[in-house]
């Protein structure tokens, strides 16, 4: 398998703080990693930085071969609209927006918007019937598979997914983890923050953090420093 | 999906966009209407100036007089009329000759005024007749006096005054009187050629007075054309009216023009603040867009087209009342509707959406959200 995303002796502060201290690991194609830690242990800083969200103050985040600390404001632009998928915990739909537009919007802002395709996404996700619906008017379980059916219709090279049941019931939790293996058995490459134990151990391996460092990381996984 | 999106948007912040496009249809009216005050405050200003009678006058030269001594010097008065007549300009609302001499009426002297008296309505519109400008009837000489002049002889309409001049007599019908508020009052005006016939002056006349439409520009700009065909006599615009004119202009124009400033300043000062609570509410649409790939420009150029459709709404709709405000404003200064200038819309339609797009710099400051700042919820 050909290394995805490979973290080298990545840090980032804000201000006086450090949320990621030198964190080195790499992820293959098609793999799925549950990134585990307790709150302000640095999992959603990593994630963001992976995504192009925000800049590592040192070190290499390089995703698909491309070094996201090095892309200025239009790169990381088409970086985040080529490369990634997002799914929040907070779902982060736009309210106003039907549930097919806010995948469509996604489409917008990669290239060009194909609504038959947008359709059939929200089909996979269990959603052909609640297209037209605002935000308002789904349950958390609908939004978070509208959220998954936006992260997959640009077909990104990596799903970037942060507490995605994190505000989810027991049964729409299931409904969504259901959606991660499908994607994983597609062969995606998914990192999934997550705090629950139960999730982390459905991912092919599992990433720790305490305090912005990675602990009990199998070897196999450290990249050589 | 831009229109989609920007539909969506608009519907989306219905609310809120309620306020600014308030501000933009007042704004709009208010500057739609003075502007068509303005584009036609010219017309109607030289309208209300030409009330005043008339704004040139042709007079001998200062060499012109003969033998140096009075009477005063004369002018020809098919020269003068001739050259008026060869400039074709359809400017001249009215133009009159004059020649006064002194007669008498019974033991009292009276000015009497020889012109033409059915150019007095257009000439000096200001006047107030009781009775004719002109005779009913063609077989009597007419005249309209002044008011004092009826009051000291004690004539009443269709009194007969008898006139004389040096040793020549005539019988004129009073017609009308006259009501002009100056020294016209003290005076009797007659058909032009009764006069020169009573002075012996046939075919002369002591001055000619014009009204001549325009500003005191095209004024003065015809009074050079007309001194250029009468070279020996003296052209000139009666100055207290035509400068009055313009400076009158000028101060309504700059008047107005400082209005228009203000307004567009304090619309865009509202739909400021209106697009600042906007921008607060959008920061996490804006997050989440641009974590989704899209470019800064994008992201603003969408909101400047909502910004964009609410100016020119907003521009179109107060365009419309303004032109309704600007006629019913027409008929309070001026007693006479406005014209309507169709140009007004264009021009307020550009002004509201160059006013809406500047009001809008905290939507455009939404460019610079960071995504992650935003999702962290700082």
């Amino acid at each position: 398998m050909a290394t995805l995303v490979q973290v080298e002796n990545l840090r980032k502060e804000f201000g006086n703080v450090c949320a990621l201290a030198g964190v080195s690991f790499r992820v293959e194609a098609g793999e799925w990693i549950a990134i585990m830690g307790p709150s302000g242990s640095g999992k959603t800083t990593l994630i963001n930085i992976l995504g192009g969200l925000d800049m590592p103050t040192s070190g290499q985040a390089i995703v698909d071969a491309i070094d996201v600390g090095r892309l200025d404001e239009s790169g990381l632009t088409r970086f985040r609209a080529q490369k990634i998928g997002f799914i929040f915990q907070q779902f982060h739909l736009v309210p106003y927006l039907t549930a097919l537009e806010n995948v469509m919007l996604a489409q917008y802002f990669h290239s060009s918007t194909d609504e038959k395709e947008a359709r059939e996404a929200l089909e996979r996700v269990g959603l052909g019937d609640r297209v037209e619906h605002l935000p308002g008017k789904l349950s958390g379980g609908e939004q978070q598979r509208v959220a998954v059916a936006r992260a997959l219709i640009n077909h990104p090279k990596l799903i970037l997914a942060d507490e995605p049941t994190g505000n989810l019931d027991e049964a729409n939790e299931e409904t969504v983890i259901q959606l991660f293996h499908e994607l994983h058995r597609e062969g995606h490459t998914i990192l999934m923050v997550t705090h629950a134990p139960s999730i982390g151990r459905l991912a092919d391996r599992r990433i720790a953090f305490a305090h912005g460092r990675l602990v009990e990381v199998p070897a196999s996984l450290k990249t050589s420093l | 999906m831009f229109w989609r999106l920007l539909w969506k948007l608009l519907r989306g912040s219905s609310g809120r966009l309620v306020v600014a496009i308030l501000a933009l249809v007042s704004g709009a009216m208010v500057i739609s209407a003075l502007l068509n005050l303005e584009f036609d405050i010219e017309r109607k200003l030289t309208q209300e100036f030409r009330m005043l009678g008339a704004n040139l006058v042709i007079s001998p030269g200062h060499d012109a007089q003969i033998n140096g001594a009075a009477p005063a010097a004369l002018m020809n008065e098919s020269e003068a009329f001739a050259a008026i007549q060869s400039l074709k300009d359809p400017a001249v609302v009215a133009a009159a000759p004059f020649l006064y001499i002194v007669e008498r009426a019974g033991d009292t002297p009276v000015v009497v005024a020889g012109t033409k008296l059915e150019e007095l309505p257009e000439l000096e519109p200001a006047w107030r007749i009781e009775g004719q400008w002109t005779p009913s009837h063609e077989n009597q000489i007419p005249c309209i006096v002044g008011r004092n002049v009826v009051r000291q002889l004690h004539l009443a309409l269709g009194s007969t005054l008898l006139l004389s001049y040096l040793g020549k007599t005539t019988q004129a019908t009073l017609v009308g009187i006259v009501d002009a508020g100056g020294a016209e009052d003290n005076q009797v005006f007659m058909g032009l050629a009764e006069v020169q016939r009573l002075a012996g002056l046939p075919g002369q006349i002591g001055l000619a007075q014009l009204s001549v439409r325009g500003t005191a520009k095209n004024i003065s700009e015809f009074a050079a054309r007309l001194a250029a065909a009468l070279p020996s006599y003296e052209v000139r615009p009666i100055r207290q009216v035509t400068e009055a004119e313009g400076d009158l202009l000028n101060r309504i124009r700059l008047l107005i023009g400082s209005m228009v400033v203000l307004i567009l300043a304090l619309t865009a000062l509202c739909v400021l603040a209106t697009m600042a609570a906007l921008a607060m509410e959008r920061r996490q649409d804006v997050g989440l867009m641009k974590a989704l790939g899209g470019s800064i420009a994008r992201i603003v150029t969408l909101f400047m087209a909502e910004v964009g459709v609410l100016g020119a709404a907003g521009g179109f709709v107060g365009a419309i009342l303004g032109i309704e405000l600007s006629r019913w404003m027409g008929q309070r200064v001026f007693g006479t509707a406005i014209s309507l200038r169709w140009e007004i819309f264009p021009l307020t339609i550009a002004l509201m959406v160059a006013v809406a797009l500047a009001g809008a710099l905290p939507l455009r400051l939404l460019g610079k959200v960071k995504p992650a700042v935003i999702f962290r919820g700082e």
